[in-house]
């Protein structure tokens, strides 16, 4: 990998490799503003089948911002994204649902509802392949529940299924958000900093499974973190961010904690 | 570092000159004792008229006792109707208010337009009396629960729209986003996060809303919209003062009930709203994927079925027979070509005008009155716990009369006009503004107050100094939302002779001249709405 500058003086990375034919996930020159902020330039990346992808950058990076372009909660300033041969960008309303129901999205404080079962929050990541709405857990269809158990079981957590989420503890309560993910049967999970709020036990059981699940399942996964030790032991390619452009993008095996490291001196450098 | 305290030159920088400012507290004030001494003379608010009064109501006491009850079956069957009249109206307002708050949260996503009707919708609802419901739909429905029912569910879809849509917006979005990225339809992600999550405090604003609906239904009957309230408007009619003083301690008696009933509920619905502390909500079932029966669950289905029951039972109390249902589609058509173009005439304007200026004066007395008794009911300047208590116990008899009851019995007194309905308001804002003031001066920090105490502070002054400041927004915001409530009901106490804007509501309604009617109830949306509108910017300028 070469790493050159931008005519602006930004780092720019260009790939040796090019990419693979079964790529999930394409961005081609992907600029993102808000209002009249530009908070990613010219991005370019691809994810390929069974791929796991650990997203690394300061805050603020864009790392946020560049997952939910992926799965069309906001729509690219310009440039083209391709996931699973579709372009969120251009998708209608039901189009976007419909891809929405192939790509998971696992978030920092979960988004479970506390107050009902785990078994029912994993029960909404079906509800994309139902109708009508749906409000507790019989009124979902017998087979689904049973998916449901099994996908809890996956996830160590078949004996809290009739637990309220909110007495769960975060790891636990992860978990069930990982559960709801494989509801949907996905091609692609992306997560948001999963282990954020967790403990350094419960982040590492989390993403041994996230990785244990993307090889059994063969999704790929697109995860930002900031813990460089995480990165560097459960993905397969690490991508830098930085001040909204990629300046890393290589595979893990090749990467040392100082090559991450130095993303985020950088940054609180030119912070200063 | 070190810094020198003295080295600096003690003279302080000119200040800034600020604009001369009338504070808006005083404004308020001003303006309501100028409507105060205006009204008064308006409505011939004096001390001999007073007194005057008060011994032509002693004379009707007199004639009151001692009270009968007639048949208690009838009596029982009249209680029954009235509270289901309530349960369907609260019921069918409920239903309409999950799409109606949905749609006009801030979080709703689809189209501004729907947003906007939405917000429209619950706005005139809410501004609107159930009672003036009641009398418009009383021409559609013909006399009987039907028009009782739909009144109650109208005007409350707008209370109950607002406060649903403000429960959506407290909850969290992040769940909603999730389901929602996992390719979920709009209204799949409504149900089974927000609704799922708001669940517990719906179901205390229904609660809530079910006990002030009793509170309306039992007077509806005076207007032929059913429930007890026929009952009590045909003994006064007919001068069976006994009669009338046996119902009205009948219905004073189930609204205090209900009012015990509806706290005790709500303290536990409160307490479910944190229901950490139960982790298994069922067990296990006869195979993994189905939940069991715990004893949690079994009581939960009991009462949902029971209230489904309840209801359904209610609906077919209030339910039209199907001739009088077909019949209606055409009347409402009549109704509604009538209504336009709405005839604004001088009658209109001096009869909103009286029911402006009964409720403006009404409120004024009401608050002073209201915050002496509040003082008095709580320990802050005279500490007599006798006076307290029995200050309490006759608020919370008085609260229980509703309004027009009393305009009713005044007018029975005094004969009609304003002023009986002027003294029925006076009363119940009396009530309302010192239960108001009583709770937020028992809720006050005190900590200040302690403070000035052990500095030597006497009460007056602890309470001019500690308690005043902390209290005088509270004292602002209620006692304008207490003259908001009193104009709904200046609007309506006409109906029985007392004065406003009702008799000509009523009279336009019974002689068909709906143009009358609904120039009326526009005149009536403007009036509230711009006291709302001053109530937030006064509430906006003193927070």
């Amino acid at each position: 990998m070469v790493v050159t500058t931008h005519e602006d003086g930004a780092p720019r990375v260009e790939r040796g490799a090019p990419a693979p034919a079964a790529a999930r996930i394409r961005f081609e020159h992907v600029d993102k503003s808000f209002h009249d902020k530009q908070v990613l330039h010219d991005i370019s990346f691809t994810a390929s089948a069974g791929e796991f992808i650990a997203l690394v950058g300061p805050s603020g990076a864009g790392k946020s911002t560049l997952l939910r372009l992926i799965n069309g909660m906001h729509k690219p300033t310009s440039g083209s994204i391709t996931v699973l041969d579709t372009s969120p960008a251009d998708c209608s309303r039901r189009e976007l649902q419909r891809l929405r129901a192939r790509v998971g999205f696992i978030f920092q404080q979960f988004g479970l509802v506390g107050r009902v079962t785990a078994l029912e929050n994993v029960l909404m990541g079906a509800l994309s392949r139902l109708r009508a709405p749906r409000y507790g857990i019989i009124s979902y269809p017998r087979a689904l529940r049973e998916r449901a158990v099994e996908m809890l079981d996956r996830v160590g957590l078949a004996d809290q299924r009739f637990q309220r989420c909110d007495t769960l503890s975060g790891g636990q309560q992860q978990r069930v958000a990982i559960a709801r993910t494989l509801m949907q049967n996905a091609a692609i999970v992306l997560a948001d900093e999963p282990v954020a709020s967790l403990d350094p036990t419960a982040s590492v059981d989390v993403l041994e499974m996230l990785r244990r699940l993307s090889q059994e399942d063969g999704f790929t996964v697109v995860c930002s973190l900031h813990q460089v030790d995480l990165a560097l032991s459960h993905s397969d390619r690490i991508v830098a961010v930085r001040e909204g452009r990629i300046i890393l993008d290589q595979p893990t095996a090749e990467t040392t904690g100082n090559d991450i490291h130095s993303v985020y001196r950088r940054a609180s450098e030119s912070a200063e | 570092m070190t810094t020198s305290l003295t080295a600096e030159p003690l003279e302080a920088p000119p200040a800034p000159k600020r604009p001369r400012r009338i504070s808006p507290v005083l404004l308020v004030c001003a303006v309501y004792i100028a409507l105060t001494i205006y009204g008064c003379w308006w409505i011939g608010v004096s001390l001999e008229a007073v007194i005057a009064g008060a011994a032509d109501i002693g004379r009707l006491v007199e004639r009151m006792f001692p009270p009968t009850f007639g048949n208690p079956l009838e009596v029982a069957r009249m209680l029954l109707e009235t509270l289901l009249i309530a349960v369907a109206g609260t019921a069918i307002a409920a239903v309409l208010s999950v799409p109606l708050g949905a749609a006009a949260s801030d979080r709703f996503t689809g189209p501004r337009v729907v947003q906007w009707l939405a917000r429209a919708v619950i706005m005139v609802t809410r501004a609107i009396p159930s009672l003036v419901f009641a009398l418009i739909l009383v021409r559609v429905f013909g006399l009987g629960p039907t028009a009782g029912g739909l009144a109650i569910a109208l005007h409350s879809v707008g209370m109950i729209g607002k406060m649903f849509a403000d429960a959506f917006e407290e909850q969290d979005p992040l769940a909603a986003d999730a389901v929602e990225a996992a390719g979920a339809r709009r209204a799949q992600t409504f149900i089974a996060t927000t609704l799922t999550r708001a669940m517990p405090r719906m179901a205390a604003i229904v609660l809530y809303r079910l006990d002030i609906n009793v509170r309306a239904s039992a007077v509806l009957g005076i207007v032929g919209a059913g429930g007890i309230g026929v009952a009590l408007q045909t003994a006064i009619g007919t001068l069976n003062y006994r009669y009338a003083a046996g119902i009205i301690i009948v219905i004073v008696a189930l609204l205090l009930v209900l009012e015990g009933v509806s706290v005790l509920v709500q303290r536990r619905l409160a307490e479910h709203a944190h229901e950490g502390d139960v982790a298994m909500l069922f067990s296990p079932g006869r195979n993994a994927w189905t939940p069991g029966w715990t004893r949690r669950r079994v009581i939960r289905a009991i009462t949902v079925w029971g209230l489904i029951a309840v209801v359904a039972w209610s609906l077919w109390v209030i339910a039209p027979d199907p001739d009088r249902a077909l019949r209606s589609l055409e009347s409402t058509w009549r109704l509604l070509i009538g209504m336009f173009p709405p005839a604004f005439s001088p009658a209109v304007f001096a009869g909103l005008w009286e029911s402006f200026l009964m409720a403006i004066t009404a409120t004024t007395f009401g608050v002073v009155i209201g915050l002496i008794l509040a003082i008095l009911s709580t320990d802050l300047v005279v500490r007599v716990p006798v006076v307290s208590t029995i200050l309490r116990v006759v608020v919370v008899l008085v609260r229980g009369v509703p309004d027009l009851v009393w305009a009713l019995l005044f007018v029975a007194a005094l004969g009609l006009g304003p002023f009986p309905g002027f003294l029925a308001l006076t009363i119940s804002s009396t009530a309302l503004a010192a239960k108001f003031f009583t709770d937020s001066l028992q809720n006050l920090d005190p900590l200040p107050m302690r403070a000035l105490e052990s500095a030597g502070a006497g009460r007056l002054q602890v309470f001019v100094a500690g308690v005043w400041p902390q209290f005088m927004p509270s004292f602002v915001g209620n006692g304008m939302f207490t003259s908001d409530l009193a104009l709904r009901e200046s609007a309506v106490l006409g109906v029985v002779g007392a004065g406003g804007i009702g008799f000509l509501l009523q009279e336009s309604t019974r002689t068909l001249h709906y143009e009358t009617t609904s120039a009326i109830v526009l005149g009536l949306l403007v009036i509230v709405l711009a006291l709302e509108v001053g109530a937030r910017w006064i509430r906006r300028a003193i927070l």
